[in-house]
């Protein structure tokens, strides 16, 4: 009797222990009152949306326009090899050298450069250090697999390298406005000065 | 004596025999290790030995190409074709519109050492299958412990099935024996009703004691309240919400071991409200290349292959497909509607680091909610930080008009800002 009575026990112990868990859940949220703010109508860029056909809230703009701030490069200079020549023969950092513009370039250039090219530029970042990843040439030293020295490359040559990628470097126009890469391209000039 | 020189002599040859070896033997490892160097510094950017990346996969290429061919293409590629060699323009034709790098500072020599590297190294798949065998079990151990797991709570779920049934039996047994021994069995029944009364009885009694009733009631009231208070205090708090996402990304790996920068693939957190999560695209820029095949004995990973299946790309033929489908993140970190929370503002402007909010997020094999994200939470942190207003000229009009009061001038709502569209019309 005394054994069923420890069973019965220790068994609703189990049940309200897992009851009493299922609050804890880091799985769900919790309780919530009233979430009607949190789950709110109105779509986020990063929501499910039925009103559109490939059922994204986020979408591309139309055909034939350009976001304000955006520039239309492939018109002019395609991703080929005379699209990137033609670049570097008409193509010019249209921001002037400033200190402020240079800063800009720098800390831009650590966010999203230096983990391959590393902050001097030389091609041995951290995802390179750990065999990761191909290193790249350095601005400094290396050689362009276009033709001519790294150190060498035009305003145009960089701006038509970061925003269409070259070999195993991709494509960086989506992650970086024009002007961004114009600072970049300023702050990447400094670095194949170095010895 | 003679036996003695004899046994120098024969150690001598030995020796002359062994150093020969070993010289030889240097001298080709200082080629392999020489091409291995060369190889990693002018070739990896496009070229790997076992697989295709830019260029062809070099496994077997003293094969399909003479040296002597090979130096001359080596060292500069368009003259060949621009020559009209047939296997040149064969070449670039098949891997068009990627053309490949002159190395005119190769001699013939560093071209033969990256040869012999490539040779040693295409002979090697078999020890790095191994290797990836051994992985290919040790994964194959976690889902047998998974399985063990629920092997045990089956074992004890029907141990305890056992107890129950034994405890029947014996009852049973009991009471066979009771009937033997001539013991009428209403007896029990009658107990058990007994049983029932004396309790009623001794809780009868209970009730009478004022002290036990006040102990009763003080912790009825102390249970209530506190599950009352944490449970309201914890409402819609959604600290250490840890959902499980589409991909098992990891920002331990990512953000720590690889230190790429969170804004890399967050882009929008210094230009925009929103810390936007990266679209495919961005996972591609290094995914393209980095598979993880050594971790899945030469298979791409599981988890590199959704993004793939997603994008519909085809990693062999490096080609994407017409019907690309969006990962479907769970988001975390969600602020109802009535708070406005702008990522560029904080990041950029005051320059807070992201792991001030989110916690030791470099750290995260799975990200969780690190912070409350309660209004006394974002309070707290706004009473206690400084504004940096040098450089900023947000607040030049604010610091002029401190000056003003400084020296005793009055100032009107115009300096404030008072003549704004917005401050009327909105």
């Amino acid at each position: 009797m005394n054994k069923l009575r420890l069973l019965i026990f220790s068994l609703s112990l189990v049940v309200v222990v897992v009851f009493m868990s299922s609050c804890f859940n880091n799985r769900s949220t919790g309780l919530e009152y009233a979430p009607n703010m949190y789950e709110h109508k109105a779509f986020d860029p990063d929501q499910p949306n039925e009103n559109f056909k490939d059922g994204k809230t986020a979408q591309l703009p139309p055909d034939g326009t350009t976001p304000v701030g955006f520039d239309r490069l492939e018109d002019d200079y395609p991703n080929t090899l005379e699209g990137y020549e033609a670049a570097s023969k008409s193509l010019s950092n249209p921001y002037p050298l400033t200190m402020a513009n240079l800063e800009e370039g720098k800390t831009l250039y650590l966010n999203m450069c230096s983990h391959c090219h590393n902050f001097d530029g030389k091609g041995n970042g951290s995802i390179i250090k750990l065999q990761k990843f191909p290193p790249p040439p350095s601005y400094s030293t290396g050689t362009s697999s276009r033709g001519g020295a790294m150190k060498d490359l035009t305003d145009g040559k960089i701006f038509h390298t970061i925003t269409y990628g070259v070999n195993l470097m991709g494509p960086h126009k989506y992650q970086l406005t024009p002007t961004e890469r114009w600072k970049i391209v300023m702050y990447v000039h400094e670095l194949q000065k170095l010895q | 004596m003679r036996s003695v020189s004899l046994f120098f002599g024969s150690v001598k040859r030995v020796f002359l025999v062994l150093s020969l070896f070993f010289v030889g033997g240097v001298s080709f490892a200082q080629s392999v290790s020489e091409g291995k160097a060369l190889f990693q510094s002018k070739c990896t950017s496009c070229h790997a030995v076992n697989r295709v990346v830019i260029g062809p996969a070099l496994k077997d290429v003293d094969q399909r190409h003479d040296e002597e061919w090979l130096i001359k293409w080596i060292q500069n590629s368009q003259k060949m074709i621009a020559s009209g060699d047939a296997k040149a323009v064969a070449l670039a034709n098949q891997y068009k519109p990627n053309v490949m790098t002159a190395f005119p500072e190769l001699t013939p020599e560093n071209v033969k050492s990256i040869v012999a590297y490539i040779k040693e190294e295409g002979n090697k798949p078999a020890t790095t299958n191994a290797a990836g065998a051994v992985d290919g079990a040790s994964s194959s151990n976690d889902e047998v412990s998974d399985f063990m797991l629920g092997g045990l709570i089956l074992v004890i779920v029907i141990a305890f099935l056992v107890i129950i049934i034994l405890n029947r039996v014996i009852k049973t047994f009991e009471r066979l024996l009771l009937q033997k021994q001539g013991v009428a069995l209403e007896e029990e029944v009658v107990n058990e009703t007994g049983k029932v009364q004396k309790l009623i009885a001794y809780l009868k009694l209970r009730a009478k004691n004022k002290k036990f009733i006040f102990f009763i009631v003080l912790g009825v009231v102390l249970v209530l309240g506190t599950v009352g208070w944490v449970g309201m205090w914890n409402t819609d708090v959604h600290t250490g919400y840890q959902p499980v996402q589409p991909i098992k990304f990891s920002h331990q790996l990512h953000a720590g071991v690889n230190k790429i920068d969170c804004q890399y693939c967050h882009t929008g957190a210094y230009k925009s409200k929103n810390a936007s999560i990266p679209s495919l695209n961005v996972c591609m820029n290094c995914h393209n290349y980095v598979q993880a095949t050594d971790k899945y004995n030469g298979e791409i990973s599981p988890e590199i292959k959704k993004i793939y299946r997603a994008l519909d790309y085809d990693p062999q033929t490096k080609k994407y497909g017409s019907s690309p489908k969006p990962i479907q993140w769970i988001r975390i970190h969600n602020l109802p509607d009535f708070a406005y929370f702008n990522h560029s503002q904080h990041v950029k402007v005051a320059g807070v680091k992201c792991q001030k909010c989110h916690g030791p997020i470099q750290n995260m094999e799975e990200v969780y909610q690190y912070s409350p994200l309660t209004m006394k939470w974002c309070i707290n942190c706004h009473r206690e930080t400084e504004v940096n207003y040098k450089g900023n000229a947000y607040y030049a009009s604010l610091i002029a008009a401190h000056e003003k009061l400084k020296k005793g001038e009055k100032i009107t709502a115009a300096v404030l800002g008072g003549t704004e569209c917005a401050k009327c019309h909105y």
